[in-house]
């Protein structure tokens, strides 16, 4: 273990003042149990995003068609074709829109869920717990194919409805999608949801009863309020989800007419590094994670100021 | 966590979930730079035991390789599957290649070397032994696909052809009184007559951007040339334009029916009769037969129809080759495998046995297994079809070096045509410019 006792020896030193005014005394110890989440964040995170940085301010040189490829550096080129590019921003919008429906609709029923099972009207808890927890441990990819086949005009058992309303259409299929999405993702927020209700001390309950409160209006007043945090956690989660959304897309693109090569952003990132163009893709990566990033923050300020209102 | 688990769901299986498409495929061996002028390297036998990796998604393939692995206890090959080119694993060797960890030998077709050429992906294995006197063992149209045209030059070994012809529902036709069609003038009017019945002449693929390729093939266009230098893009000349329009008429008067390909659905609709005719190579035999299992012995196969009444000229859809990687430690070994794989009476039967493929060698066109009625299509000898077909394929049709993302964004065109929005001739003409930027991007030089 050469590593722990070097990062020990150089801040011993200062190590006396700190632990003072920190009371910071396990400085060694804690170094050892943060190493292991160190480096496997920096291998796994800080370095991948590092490489895909770098890999977008590359552009390729060569000499003749089957030249030797070099790999140069081209500035922010590949963000300027990033940015011209129509279809990645339409994609962009398309998972937004999804986004602003798909994300309240899903919050909304994974709420309700969770405050159906916290609540004492409701009897066989654990298999509901468990029957709406069961679509997340499905496979994004196995869910997709099987709301597929029933989606499907001719072979769905539900035929007598989507012969005459095709789920696949280029009006519907966003929405399909969506419903798949809800589907698979519903039990593992409410579960979020949830574990954070029963969190909440029962006295806190007891005080509204001697108070008159009733069920609902203790869902209102005390639970949605001091589960805000998670709520809000699920929210970011989701927000994340859909703009990366991939596996659903990518299944649909083969049932459907109308999902393309750039129906999401990632679908569009996946497009083009099979071309194979990886510079290219590593800035649309770059850059809709930067949105993601952007996003995930504003709703955070955002909910941030409310909650201090 | 939902991303990690998403996207590591995504990674595994999408690919197999998409790629059931049954294109015929091959492996090929390059090795050394992309460079003519590259000297031909050493191609040196490795001394002691080796062991090669070989990535295909040809059903059947194991058992071919087992009866190598048999016979060469000293080359011992690993099979690895996995979904056809396009549906993942052009992207997994791609990701492989700049990874540096490609298997040894790999499945690619014809269509998709350029491109894994221009990625300097293919070793040249003209040093290797046997390879270059291979030459004359091979179609030659099939040989100029792995060679570029240069003389001094192997980059894969050609395993299959996939020459065109028309499937067809025989019982059905007789049962109707509709005449076979010979020209695409008459298919169009069977089209008419076939779909006063209720059915469809034939299903127009969105995403089968090859087999539509194919049929350009035969009315005599091609889609890229390359003077040496420049590469020239031509998606939307007179000859594709013609396919388009056609095609495009059809699917306007709903008489071919627009189910996206490879798909249960699309299935369904063969196996139920309600799609009569396909227009395609000569592996999708087997295609036929496991998507519409109950239709046996009804089908036929007739020459592709003609454009002009007494032509003779024909497409070709697929076909592959087997390549070595760049990266292989053992180039000599993986050439003679790749050798014996596609030019082996014993491989070529057992191939031609589980994926109906067509040899590229013409040794193999001579195996009895070609000459045997197929129950599945009433006993008829079908390979005698595919052959008088192959020998109508224009050497001239070149592939271009991003074909993954020309076939992608013709197709993205063709989905919106399908469903109404735009034509065929417009998705052809911005995959034309599509296909340019994609050139640019890649530095390959090309011609306005």
């Amino acid at each position: 273990m050469s590593a722990p006792a070097i990062v020990s020896t150089a801040p011993v030193a200062r190590a006396g003042a700190a632990a003072k005014k920190t009371g910071v005394k396990h400085r060694r110890a804690i170094l050892t149990f943060v190493l292991p989440f160190g480096t496997l964040f920096a291998l796994f995170y800080l370095v991948p995003i590092g490489y895909a940085i770098q890999r977008s301010l590359l552009v390729i040189e060569r000499d003749g068609t089957f030249g030797q490829a070099r790999e140069v550096f081209g500035g922010l080129s590949q963000y300027v074709l990033v940015f011209q590019n129509g279809p990645f921003w339409r994609s962009i919008a398309r998972v937004l829109t999804f986004g602003a429906v798909q994300v309240p609709v899903m919050l909304g029923l994974a709420l309700l869920f969770a405050l159906l099972l916290d609540s004492p009207l409701l009897r066989g808890k654990k298999f509901f717990r468990l029957a709406f927890f069961v679509p997340y441990a499905v496979p994004g990819v196995i869910a997709a194919i099987m709301w597929g086949f029933l989606y499907s005009p001719k072979l769905s058992p539900f035929s007598a409805v989507t012969e005459n309303v095709d789920f696949m259409s280029a009006d519907l299929v966003l929405w399909s999608i969506a419903n798949v999405v809800t589907w698979v993702y519903v039990g593992y927020n409410m579960l979020i949801i949830y574990s954070s209700l029963l969190a909440i001390p029962t006295e806190l309950y007891e005080a509204a009863r001697l108070d008159g409160a009733g069920q609902v209006r203790i869902a209102w007043s005390i639970k949605i309020p001091l589960i805000m945090p998670a709520i809000v956690l699920t929210a970011i989660f989701s927000i994340i989800g859909t703009l990366q959304l991939l596996a659903e897309p990518q299944v649909f693109r083969s049932f459907s007419s109308a999902v393309t090569s750039t129906f999401t952003p990632n679908l569009t990132v996946y497009s083009t590094s099979s071309i194979p163009n990886f510079n290219l893709a590593a800035a649309f990566s770059v850059v809709l994670a930067l949105a993601t990033f952007v996003l995930s923050f504003t709703f955070l300020k955002f909910t941030a100021r409310k909650e201090a209102k | 966590m939902r991303m990690n688990k998403r996207a590591a769901t995504v990674a595994l299986l999408s690919v197999a979930a998409v790629g059931l498409a049954g294109c015929s495929s091959a492996d090929s061996s390059p090795d050394s730079s992309g460079d003519a002028a590259a000297a031909v390297g050493d191609c040196a036998p490795s001394t002691g035991k080796v062991d090669l990796t070989f990535t295909s998604w040809i059903p059947g393939m194991e058992d071919v390789v087992a009866v190598w692995n048999e016979q060469n206890p000293d080359i011992q090959v690993a099979v690895q599957t996995g979904p056809n080119g396009n549906g993942g694993t052009y992207q997994n060797f791609f990701n492989q290649l700049k990874a540096g960890n490609a298997p040894d030998l790999g499945q690619i077709e014809y269509d998709a070397l350029p491109n894994f050429r221009v990625q300097d992906g293919l070793m040249d294995l003209a040093a290797c032994d046997g390879v270059l006197d291979a030459q004359e063992d091979f179609v030659d149209w099939t040989w100029g696909q792995v060679n570029f045209g240069e003389a001094d030059a192997v980059y894969a070994i050609p395993q299959d052809s996939g020459p065109m012809a028309m499937f067809y529902r025989a019982d059905l036709f007789e049962a109707n009184n509709i005449a076979i069609p010979t020209t695409w003038a008459e298919y169009a009017t069977a089209a008419e007559q076939v779909r006063a019945t209720g059915g469809y002449i034939t299903n127009f693929s969105q995403s089968d951007i090859n087999q539509f390729a194919g049929l350009v093939w035969q009315a005599g266009g091609t889609w890229f040339q390359n003077d040496g230098t420049d590469w020239t893009v031509d998606l939307t000349s007179a000859e594709s334009t013609k396919v388009a329009d056609y095609w495009q008429d059809l699917v306007d008067r709903d008489l071919v029916s627009v189910n996206p390909p490879w798909t249960t659905e699309w299935d369904n609709a063969y196996n139920t009769g309600s799609d009569w005719t396909w227009n395609s190579a000569a592996w999708g035999a087997n295609s036929i037969m496991s998507g519409a299992p109950d239709t046996a012995g009804k089908w036929a196969v007739a020459p592709s129809p003609q454009w002009e009444a007494g032509d003779a000229a024909s497409g070709n859809w697929g076909g592959s080759s087997t390549a070595v990687f760049k990266g292989s430690e053992h180039p000599y070994e993986a050439a003679q495998f790749a050798l014996w794989l596609n030019t082996s009476d014993e491989s070529l039967t057992l191939l031609n046995k589980s994926a109906n493929l067509y040899p590229a060698a013409k040794s193999g066109l001579e195996l009895p297994v070609l000459k045997e009625g197929v129950a599945f299509y009433g006993d008829q000898p079908i390979y005698d079809v595919f052959a008088e077909a192959s020998g109508q394929v224009s050497a001239d049709f070149v592939w271009g070096p991003t074909m993954t993302q020309t076939y992608n964004d013709v197709s993205d065109g063709f989905k919106a045509a399908v469903s109404g929005q735009g034509t065929l001739s417009e998705a052809l003409a911005t995959g034309q410019d599509s296909t340019i930027a994609a050139l640019e991007a890649q530095a390959i030089p090309v011609k306005k």
